[in-house]
Formats: C-alpha cells, sequence, structure tokens
C-alpha cells in the first residue's frame, strides 16, 4: 500500500517534470485566482473594520458657549449623563481644546502665530456625547435636539448614515466585480488544469498503454493524475502565500493612512487567520484541479 | 483453457469483424492462427484480453466466463495473459531490465520480488548481460526478447502473440519462435498470430486458419495454407 503511493507520487513527479511549462502554466492560472480571492477577502475585512470604525465614531458634540460658567456646564453635563442612551460624555474644557488645537496645529506656524497674535483664547468648551450603540444614535440625536440650554451655542452631529451607505455601497459594487473575476479564473483554471492533464496522458501514453497490458490496476493509472492535480493545488497555494504577505506589506502603509486612527493591521488579520485562510484554499483549488483532472482522465485515459 | 463459442464481433454496425467463432484451446498447445490482412486475427486476440467485447456468443478463459468482463476486472485477466506485439511496445528511456520491472511495479510488487523476478525471466530469455542497455542499443529480436520477458512475469497461464517477428528478419524471427516453444513446454498456452508461412509450415503444430472472420481450416500438425 506505501510502496503503491510512492510509486504514485514517483509517477506524478514524473509526469509534472516532463511538462514543466504546462505545470508553470496551471500553476500560474490558478495562482492569479487565488490571488483575486484574497484580494476580496481583504476588501471584506477592510470594509468591515470601516463600518465598524465608522460606527465607533457616533457621537454627538455639544459646543458650548464660552462664557458659561462651570456650574452651569457641570449641571448640564450630568443632565445629559442622566439620559438611558447615553454610555459616556466628555467635557473639553475652553484650555483643553486649546491645547489640543496647538498640538494638532503644531507644525503649522502661522496658524500658532495667528492664534498668538490674538491674545485670547477663542475656542469654546465642548461635551462629547457617545451613544450606548451606533442603532441608538439616531434617537439619542433626536434627544439631544430637543434639549434645550442656554448655554448650548451649536449642535454637531456626524451624519454617518451616509458614509455607512457610501462605504457598504463601494464593498458591494467590489465583492461583485470580484465575484465575476473569480468564476472567470475558477473557470479558466479548471480549462487549464484540465488541458495539461490532457497533454500529461498524452505524453505517457505509452505508459498507460503498457500498464493496461500488464494488469495494472486502474487506480494505479489514474492516480498519480488526480495526485499531480492536488501538487499543482499544493503548489499555487505556496507561491499565493509567498508573495501575498509582502503584497499587503506594501499596502499597508497606505491603510494606515486611510484608517489613521483604528488601528488596522491587514497582515495580522491574515497572519491570525493563516490556516483557515489557506487551508480552505487548498482545499477548494484541489478539488478545482482534481475534478478537471478527473474528466480528462476520463475523456483520454479511459479508465 | 480457451473457448469460443458462436463468437461474432462487430465494431460498426452491420460490418462484422468476426462470425460465428467456434475454437477450442486446450491448456499447454502452441496454435498458430493465420489469415490474410484484415481477416480479424488481431481483433480476435483483442478479444482475448478483453480489450474488445463481443457481440454474440461466448468466450470462456480457463472456468472464467470474460464474454461481459468489467473494465474493473479488465486487470485481473490481463495477469492471466502475456501478449506481445509486431511493435514491442517497449519504453525507450527505460533500460531492458527498468522494463521488465516496470510491468511489476505497477502492479504494488515488492522490489525484493521483483529483483528476483526480472532477473529470472531475463535469464529465461538469455539477455542477463544486456540487461542495463536501452532498447535502441540492442537488435529488434532482443527487444522482441524483452518484451517475452515482460509478459512472463505475472507467470501467465496463455501467452498471446501478435505478429512477434513481422519486423524481424529470418534469423531473428527463429530466435523468437524458439523462444515460444520452449516457453511452450515449460506449460505456457501460446498463440502464434503470423504470416510467415515458412515458421508455420516449420513448427508442425495446429494451425488455425481465418478468413473474412471465420475459421476456414483447423488442422493439426498444419501447414500455411492460404
Ligand atoms: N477499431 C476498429 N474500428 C473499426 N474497424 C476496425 C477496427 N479495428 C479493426 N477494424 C477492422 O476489422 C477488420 C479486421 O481487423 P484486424 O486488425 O483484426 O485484422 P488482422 O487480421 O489482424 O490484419 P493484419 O494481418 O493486417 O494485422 C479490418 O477490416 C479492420 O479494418
Ligand atoms: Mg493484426
Amino acid at each position: 500500500m506505501l510502496l503503491s503511493f510512492v510509486r504514485i507520487v514517483k509517477f506524478s513527479i514524473q509526469d509534472i517534470s516532463r511538462n514543466v511549462w504546462l505545470t508553470i502554466a496551471t500553476v500560474t492560472i490558478l495562482v492569479l485566482a487565488l490571488f483575486s480571492v484574497n484580494v476580496l477577502l481583504t476588501v471584506e475585512m477592510l470594509s468591515r473594520h470601516a463600518i465598524e470604525a465608522v460606527k465607533e465614531k457616533v457621537d454627538i458634540s455639544l459646543y458650548l458657549k464660552s462664557d458659561a460658567s462651570e456650574e452651569q456646564i457641570s449641571s448640564l453635563r450630568s443632565q445629559v449623563s442622566q439620559m438611558s442612551r447615553v454610555k459616556k460624555v466628555l467635557y473639553t474644557s475652553k484650555a483643553d481644546a486649546l491645547r489640543f488645537f496647538r498640538e494638532k496645529n503644531k507644525d503649522n506656524p502661522e496658524v500658532l502665530t495667528a492664534l498668538r497674535e490674538l491674545g485670547r483664547n477663542p475656542l469654546s468648551p465642548s461635551l462629547i456625547i457617545m451613544p450606548n450603540s451606533a442603532d441608538e444614535a439616531p434617537m439619542l440625536i433626536d434627544e439631544i435636539k430637543k434639549m434645550d440650554s442656554d448655554i448650548i451655542e451649536s449642535r454637531d452631529f456626524a451624519d454617518n448614515a451616509l458614509i455607512l451607505e457610501k462605504i457598504n455601497g463601494i464593498t458591494n459594487k467590489v465583492k461583485e466585480v470580484g465575484l465575476f473575476i473569480i468564476s472567470i479564473f475558477i473557470f479558466t483554471s479548471m480549462l487549464v488544469a484540465y488541458n495539461s492533464i490532457k497533454v500529461a496522458i498524452y505524453t505517457h501514453r505509452r505508459e498507460i498503454e503498457i500498464m493496461r497490458l500488464v494488469g495494472a490496476p486502474n487506480t494505479f493509472i489514474y492516480l498519480p493524475f488526480v495526485f499531480s492535480g492536488i501538487i499543482y493545488a499544493l503548489m499555487s497555494v505556496l507561491i499565493i502565500i509567498a508573495i501575498f504577505y509582502p503584497f499587503l506589506g506594501l499596502l499597508q502603509p497606505y491603510l494606515e493612512v486611510f484608517f489613521m486612527d483604528y488601528n488596522i493591521n491587514i497582515i495580522n488579520y491574515f497572519l491570525d487567520n493563516f490556516w483557515v485562510i489557506f487551508s480552505l484554499q487548498f482545499v477548494a483549488v484541489s478539488l478545482i484541479s482534481v475534478l478537471s483532472s478527473w474528466l480528462a482522465i476520463r475523456r483520454y485515459a479511459r479508465v | 483453457m480457451i473457448k469460443l463459442i458462436n463468437v461474432s464481433k462487430s465494431y460498426l454496425k452491420n460490418i462484422e469483424i468476426l462470425h460465428d467463432i467456434n475454437l477450442y484451446i486446450e491448456a499447454g498447445e502452441f496454435v498458430s492462427l493465420v489469415g490474410q490482412s484484415g481477416s480479424g486475427k488481431t481483433t480476435l486476440v483483442k478479444v482475448l484480453i478483453g480489450e474488445e467485447r463481443v457481440g454474440g456468443g461466448r468466450v470462456i478463459i480457463g472456468d472464467w466466463d470474460i464474454t461481459r468482463i468489467s473494465k474493473r476486472e479488465v486487470p485481473y485477466l490481463r495477469r492471466q495473459i502475456g501478449v506481445i506485439f509486431q511493435d514491442f511496445k517497449l519504453l525507450p528511456k527505460k533500460t531492458l531490465w527498468e522494463n521488465v520491472a516496470f510491468a511489476l511495479e505497477v502492479c504494488g510488487q515488492s522490489p525484493a520480488k521483483i529483483e528476483k523476478i526480472v532477473s529470472s525471466v531475463m535469464r529465461l530469455v538469455g539477455l542477463e548481460d544486456k540487461k542495463n542497455r536501452y532498447p535502441h542499443e540492442v537488435s529488434g529480436g532482443e527487444q522482441q526478447r524483452t518484451a517475452i520477458a515482460r509478459a512472463l512475469v505475472h507467470q501467465p497461464k496463455i501467452l498471446l502473440a501478435d505478429e512477434p517477428t513481422g519486423n524481424l528478419d529470418s534469423i531473428n524471427a527463429n530466435e523468437i519462435i524458439d523462444l515460444l516453444e520452449r516457453i511452450n513446454k515449460f506449460g505456457t498456452t501460446v498463440i502464434l498470430v503470423t504470416h510467415n508461412r515458412e515458421i508455420v509450415n516449420q513448427l508442425k503444430k495446429r494451425v488455425i486458419t481465418i478468413d473474412n472472420g471465420k475459421v476456414v481450416s483447423d488442422q493439426e500438425k498444419g501447414k500455411y495454407l492460404l
């Protein structure tokens, strides 16, 4: 049994090495298919994070009059804190606001000069209100809108619904296009794998004829080709692992800029889920290539 | 050993290649099968090794009715029937020894057994000293002897030879026939398909003549008729 297995593997490796170019073509197309799958996976993962991040970011700012007294402010703050949909209220005093403003513009001397020339703190104190959950935000916004207080200068509601809609829209488009591309790649992969095995069978037609003649079991005749299909799959998954991480490495700096505050690391995501992602892909690609091999075997090796 | 009962065969509808063939060949016989080109000899060989199914009648090998043999059973039949052809069917990139060993490898035999069986059949056909040569480095007769060695690795009860001397000069041809006779003496049933009048006449063994898919004569110690 083991002996037969070793011989089948030997035969399959022979078949692969005798048709190097076909092997390269098959593996290349499988790698392209896998690449598109992984890009889609990346997009999916990023959009999930982006949506979460945006939802998380739902906050409502109340800008207060600069001459509001500390007592007025703290009574407003406790009034808001007691609302049932509120998770947390952060207070930014005039001085804090100025500090944040300076920090934010530290590389911008003109702004700082202008500020210094002004000679006083022009910023308003504010309350930042976080809802319990993103879903409760619209209702909370309604309540805050209705709230009546002398010291409120303006109310600012980040309109996240629109952003979420946009992200969803883009993601869905990308997924649609991605699935289309993937299905084309799967179809092409099957054609190419089918063809490679067909040629491999043709190159081995004398061996196959002799195997038949001397009474080799059918399994021995076709298993090497099935095995070749699995080797194609294995090679393509190993190659995609080798090229996809550097690719993510190139992508990461841009993502860091784009998702500045959200601490997204796609390399870690792919590392954490390494086995799930790539063993599933190996199984899928094996199925594709074994199925095509099998069809070619049925047709051309007549087993 | 071999029984053909009312066997008929056609590849395409309406064109019958074998008509109502009845043959009985006993174990240990040496039979020559002669007939003009296109008379159906190779077709008969293919029926015997389970490569073609008959349209009517029954085919029995030993006590096995192979008339409706399934694809999965064919390998077992092949291990009981050795076959050689005019074109030797050796693998050019393997040595003579490897060519013979290949037949055992693909049937899952262990290396120790392969070593033992291959060296014994190579001795039988007289090729021990050339076992490491490649087919293109030996004569046609030696290539055919390698093919015979390969056909014998499973110790078949029957050896089918479809025009084994077709590509050989008369000296090499005679050597092959001698070898087949020797194998027959060990008890193997040999069926020799041939065109060669001299060989048939020298053999003085049973001769079956087919013409147009029919058995037209069947003689003990026969002569080449056509
Ligand atoms: N696969 C096939 N499909 C259709 N017709 C076939 C096939 N194989 C053989 N034939 C026909 O069957 C007839 C007998 O062929 P076969 O090969 O058995 O003859 P043969 O006696 O072996 O001839 P030869 O002495 O030339 O080898 C021929 O007319 C041939 O054309
Ligand atoms: Mg013929």
